[in-house]
């Protein structure tokens, strides 16, 4: 391990500073030498005095232009910038630029002292000489050396510890001038990088893309990763849930018992998730951006609405712990007054995050800032491992470097965590002992999915119903039953009427086609419901309206048009058209015993599984039978739902699925429907009886993907 | 419009000034230098830097006086001159 600490380094970093204020003197002095040669009192005087303004004038213009003195040293006022610019694209340098950029070299120079692999190696040491001396071609060819030898990522990791300052010392001295800004504010540490060190692009453009008000909803975390939360406080548990968080935009708030049975909070949030630059998530690249530049930005707004969304109370204590972006969004809200006055942040950790110009707005909060040197995201702000100021002297900072030198594993969570758990035991300590009110029993914890902009709900507004709850066999039932992703098959097999006639004592009139009953096979996958998630499936004769006519029972089926046919895929509030259900099952005890609420009639509990594509369906019913094959040639439509009937005593009952979503019909579908051999289940029985095995459907309904409700059955008022 | 004497004169009086801190940033980088050979940490390329800077610096200081002493001059002509403001 390698930290701050080296006599040399730390003397050459003296140095360093001290050139950073001679500098800094000389560049004033520009500025009052500019402004007295761009002084409009000296203008106005000309004419009354002419040889001696002329003097005082060439005097001036020596004095700020000389090569021997101040170099070309125009500075201050819009006049004067454009000069300056102007100079700058010809290669022209002011004595403070030349002297800051000493100050750089020394800074990299303090680098290498701590880093011997650094000066041992002649490819780095070409880069950084040819930079130095701003010899841009010989820089392009070590650098392109560099890389050829080593390849991107292990060049990027050895030229880590001293990237800044070979950006901000090539920025100072190359003939672009809009990166000059943000070279003086690397190499005189006054604030943020502002631009891209190298094209001179503004960060605040790139952030200003990253914009949305912040939105947080409570998530739940699968199991697995659930098991690897801490259950106690610590700095290496904190760390460890971030890393089982992910970069998913994710966050975890938690609350423990500390040691003086006070309940306190940890923020904790991980950092960028690679991929997309600006995805709904604040956790992306633009959002690190913002984060790291801005005072405020969408990942740190929705950090806050998860606190308030987690109910930590007016006052409370709270500990805020961040990785990479993620500990820039802490210390923004850190900064931010408004929520230091709701809760007390007593403690920010912030782990390979750039937050070198962050300042709390509660001066009691206590800051630690664990960083790689190796590691670049910490210096996106500017300073790296040798910024020679001390800018917070306040905060516990840990900047080291372990042997490993690879970016981006030196970045990782895990890599941060595993070097504190390891390689820095005595800094692991300090950050504990500061940690110790939140160092007990974890008694609470709720992760959060964070969004730059509030999602747009899925429930609004077709899921958006009144509920109730009714009585149901096993306990309170929530209706209507709300699914948010589902998936149905609808399929119609035309049927001898005898069949039908002859097996199932079909009340009133059927639909017909070609002088042949319709029979439809109907199944639903139902995920992320108001009740358990489940698969139902319905065997029904397709009727046009409610069988009424008990009287019927023994008279042969009427024949109806096609009107019946189309009534199939009208709106389920209007449609009187329905399958007669003769058999139904699903695959959730839960369901099943509320199957008689639902639909009515029989329904038997069996596995069931649905897969539907545009291009296939698979539908299995085990130990009953399977539906599969092509579906071919669609024809889009709104999801149609699905009506049953069914009769119970001297009721009949109707039911009902109202379904949001894009069905596809398909009038020639290669099917096949198959009943399991030698299968005596009741519903393999009846699909024999109806003729039904290996058959082929006339046409399907299916729907990939759905929202539905599905209510009580109600029963069908008296003709 | 009458000749604004007080700010000629408060500009010669800023470089003056000026001059006189450069002059001081010339033994400041002195000391840099001395500090770091006498600890043996001094890169070799810093002697040859610093002594272009601090040549440099006292070239600056002596330009910045002259301008404020010919500053000087002119603030005392124009003074001298009709409708001049003290």
């Amino acid at each position: 391990m390698t930290g701050k600490g080296d006599p040399a380094a730390e003397s050459l970093r003296a140095a360093a500073r001290e050139l950073v204020d001679i500098a800094t003197t000389i560049q004033d002095a520009s500025g009052h030498a500019t402004a007295a040669l761009t002084d409009g009192a000296l203008l106005r005087a000309l004419p009354r005095a002419a040889s001696a303004a002329r003097l005082a004038y060439r005097a001036l213009l020596r004095a700020t232009t000389s090569g021997a003195g101040l170099g070309y040293a125009l500075t201050g006022g819009r006049a004067a910038t454009l000069a300056a610019k102007a100079g700058a694209v010809l290669g022209a340098e002011s004595l403070a630029v030349r002297v800051l950029a000493t100050s750089l070299r020394l800074r990299i120079s303090a680098v290498v002292s701590g880093h011997p692999e650094l000066a041992g190696d002649p490819m780095v040491t070409r880069l950084v000489d040819a930079a130095a001396a701003d010899r841009d071609l010989e820089a392009l060819r070590a650098l392109r050396a560099l890389v050829k030898d080593r390849g991107a990522v292990r060049a990027l990791s050895r030229l880590a510890p001293v990237l800044g300052e070979v950006l901000a010392l090539r920025a100072l001295l190359d003939e672009n001038p809009l990166n000059d800004t943000t070279a003086w504010l690397i190499a005189t540490g006054k604030g943020y990088a502002s631009a891209d060190p190298i094209t001179g692009v503004s960060n605040k453009i790139i952030a200003v893309l990253d914009v949305g008000e912040g939105a947080a909803r409570p998530t739940e975390l699968p199991a697995a990763e659930s098991a690897r939360l801490c259950a106690r406080g610590s700095l290496l548990g904190f760390l460890g849930n971030i890393s089982a968080l992910g970069t998913g935009g994710r966050v975890l708030i938690q609350s423990v018992e500390g040691p003086d049975g006070v309940i306190r909070h940890v923020l904790q949030a991980p950092g960028m998730r690679v991929g997309h630059p600006d995805g709904d998530s604040p956790q992306d690249l633009f959002g690190a951006f913002s984060s790291a530049v801005l005072n405020s930005s969408p990942y740190s707004r929705a950090l806050a609405k998860a606190v308030a969304d987690y109910g930590v109370p007016h006052g409370a204590e709270l500990a805020l712990v961040g990785h990479s972006a993620g500990g820039a969004a802490i210390m923004n809200l850190a900064q931010d007054a408004e929520f230091c006055a709701r809760h007390t942040v007593t403690h920010v950790v912030a782990v390979g995050s750039p937050v070198d110009f962050k300042q709390p707005a509660d001066p009691r909060t206590w800051v630690a800032s664990v960083t790689n040197q190796h590691d670049i995201v910490p210096t996106l702000d500017g300073q790296g491992a040798g910024n020679c100021f001390d800018l917070h002297p306040d905060w516990y900072v840990v900047d080291y470097a372990d042997p490993t030198h690879l970016f981006p594993i030196c970045h990782s969570i895990d890599r941060y965590r595993a070097n504190l758990a390891h390689d820095l035991p005595g800094e692991r300590e300090h950050i504990d002992a500061r940690l110790t009110p939140y160092r007990g029993a974890v008694v609470r914890s709720q992760a959060y999915l964070l969004f730059d902009r509030p999602p747009w709900r899925p429930d609004f507004p077709f899921l958006t119903v009144p509920t109730r709850v009714a009585p149901g066999p096993d306990g309170p039932v929530d209706l209507p039953i709300r699914t948010r992703d589902g998936a149905a098959l609808t399929a119609y097999f035309a049927v001898r009427p005898e069949a039908v006639r002859d097996l199932l004592d079909v009340t009133g009139p059927a639909v017909r086609v070609g002088g042949r009953v319709l029979v439809a096979v109907h199944a639903a996958r139902n995920r992320d419901t108001s009740t358990a998630d489940h698969h139902e499936l319905h065997l029904g004769i397709l009727v046009p309206g409610p069988p009424h006519d008990l009287a019927g029972l023994a008279r042969p089926l009427r024949r109806t048009d096609l009107l019946g046919v189309a009534d199939l895929v009208r709106r389920v509030d209007v449609r009187c058209s329905g399958s007669f259900l003769v058999g139904s099952a699903v695959d959730a005890a839960g369901v099943q015993s509320l199957a008689a609420t639902l639909w009515g009639g029989e329904t038997y509990l069996t596995g069931l599984e649905l897969r539907v594509s545009p291009r296939s369906v698979r539908l299995a019913a085990d130990q009953v039978f399977s539906l599969r094959g092509r579906l071919g040639a669609a024809v889009p439509l709104s999801d149609p739902g699905f009506v049953g009937y069914a009769r119970e005593g001297d009721t009949t009952l109707r039911s009902s699925v109202r379904a949001r979503g894009r069905a596809r019909l398909h009038p020639a579908p290669v099917l096949r429907l198959a009943v399991e051999p030698h299968s005596s289940h009741p519903l393999a029985e009846r699909l024999r009886d109806l003729g039904l095995d290996g058959a082929r459907p006339l046409l399907c309904l299916t729907s990939t993907a759905r929202q539905s409700l599905r209510d009580a059955a109600v029963p069908v008022p008296p003709a | 419009m009458p000749v604004d004497v007080a700010a000629l004169i408060a500009h010669a009086e800023v470089l003056s000034a000026d001059a006189r801190a450069l002059a001081a940033c010339a033994d400041r980088l002195r000391a840099v230098e001395a500090g770091l050979e006498a600890e043996g940490v001094a890169p070799p390329w810093l002697r040859s830097s610093v002594t272009a800077h601090l040549a440099a610096c006292v070239t600056a200081a002596a330009d910045l006086e002259t301008a404020a002493r010919d500053l000087r001059a002119y603030a005392n002509q124009a003074a001298r001159a009709p409708g001049a403001r003290p």
